[in-house]
């Protein structure tokens, strides 16, 4: 009975330590692209982000809708949707990537691990190499994972128009932060 | 009518018209979302059905469903809270891993703490789409959300 149960703990530690899938429904990805000289915020929050960690690989994926981006001023968040994302032609943006030296990241121990998260983007239909530092934090058996990322508009062939090229940066930031939960699907 | 009050008449109707596009270019351009509280739905559906209609064709539901005002009703599933205290609320059947998700308007959050798991509530908010998910589960965005019957 001993040995059965050392056996259990094995197994139940191994399980937590390799090929685990933690996920979210209800991930946040802020997006600004506020000119420096612009006293006006260009900025939009996205709440319905979902995302899957795989603790064994490293595979790290993301995915939003981009009417889910949600803006204060109504006219910017039709402008975003109609004319500068065309969401109704490209209606999601996603990142498949890895955690570089996930190894490094032991997600059965309380800790905060600076990482490195390399992948494709695409946003617009257009998909891009993108590179972003981030942070994991391991947390009462919860994994919270963040990455900031800055991309340049042109790019994901999101074009400016002239008017209004003073407000809207040319690169825009996005943050992203999502509180992961273990999958047990 | 002399000259002068015809240029009087003149300069009043510039000042006029000027002064109303100023006051509309204004209110436009810093125009809020509207209050999903006070829009009528579009559509009434109940949760598995509008999942049902999404997974079967995608497209022909996105182009029904997406920026429409929908009133979902269906049981409570999960209700899921960010580090911000922005709540979510998950509404289908218990059997599957998709739902309908209503993220929670900000005025409108506080409507979440009142709902309990098991419940069948009817939601009302703006439909952004369809996040297919073989892993997740799929499910059928809602934004600006706000609770319009809680059945209990």
């Amino acid at each position: 009975m001993k040995r059965f149960n050392m056996v259990l703990v094995v197994i139940l530690l191994s399980s937590a330590s390799f090929g685990q899938k933690y996920f979210t429904k209800n991930g946040k990805i802020n997006f600004d692209a506020t000119s420096p000289n612009s006293p006006e915020k260009v900025e939009a929050i996205n709440r319905t982000v979902t995302c899957v960690v795989d603790t064994k690989t490293g595979n790290i994926q993301f995915a939003a809708l981009m009417k889910g981006f949600e803006f204060e001023k109504a006219l910017m968040q039709e402008h975003f949707n109609e004319n500068y994302v065309e969401s109704d032609k490209f209606p999601k943006a996603e990142f498949k990537g890895l955690i570089d030296a996930n190894d490094a990241v032991n997600y059965s121990k309380d800790g905060t691990y600076a990482v490195k998260v390399k992948g494709k983007l695409t946003i617009h239909g257009e998909t891009r190499d993108v590179e972003a530092n981030g942070k994991m934090v391991v947390q009462n058996g919860k994994v919270n994972a963040f990455a900031d990322f800055t991309i340049a508009l042109s790019d994901y062939k999101i074009a400016i128009p002239g008017l209004i090229a003073d407000k809207v940066s040319k690169t825009a930031k996005i943050s992203v932060a999502c509180q992961l939960e273990l999958f047990n699907g | 009518m002399n000259r002068k009050t015809k240029w009087l008449y003149i300069a009043a109707i510039f000042v006029v018209a000027i002064s109303s596009t100023a006051f509309y270019i204004y209110k436009e351009y810093n125009r809020k979302n509207s209050d999903t509280a006070e829009l009528e739905a579009d559509y009434t559906v109940v949760a598995p059905t509008i999942i049902k209609e999404f997974e079967t064709n995608d497209s022909l539901a996105g182009k029904k469903y997406t920026d429409k005002i929908i009133l979902a009703e269906g049981i409570v599933k999960d209700i899921l809270k960010d580090d911000r205290g922005f709540y979510s609320v998950m509404l289908g059947d218990n059997t599957s891993m998709s739902s309908v998700k209503c993220s929670m308007d900000s005025i409108y959050n506080y409507g979440a703490l009142k709902l309990q798991k098991g419940t069948y509530v009817t939601v009302k908010g703006v439909c952004a789409g369809f996040n297919a998910d073989e892993l997740l589960g799929s499910d059928v965005i809602l934004v600006r959300c706000v609770i319009a019957k809680n059945n209990k």
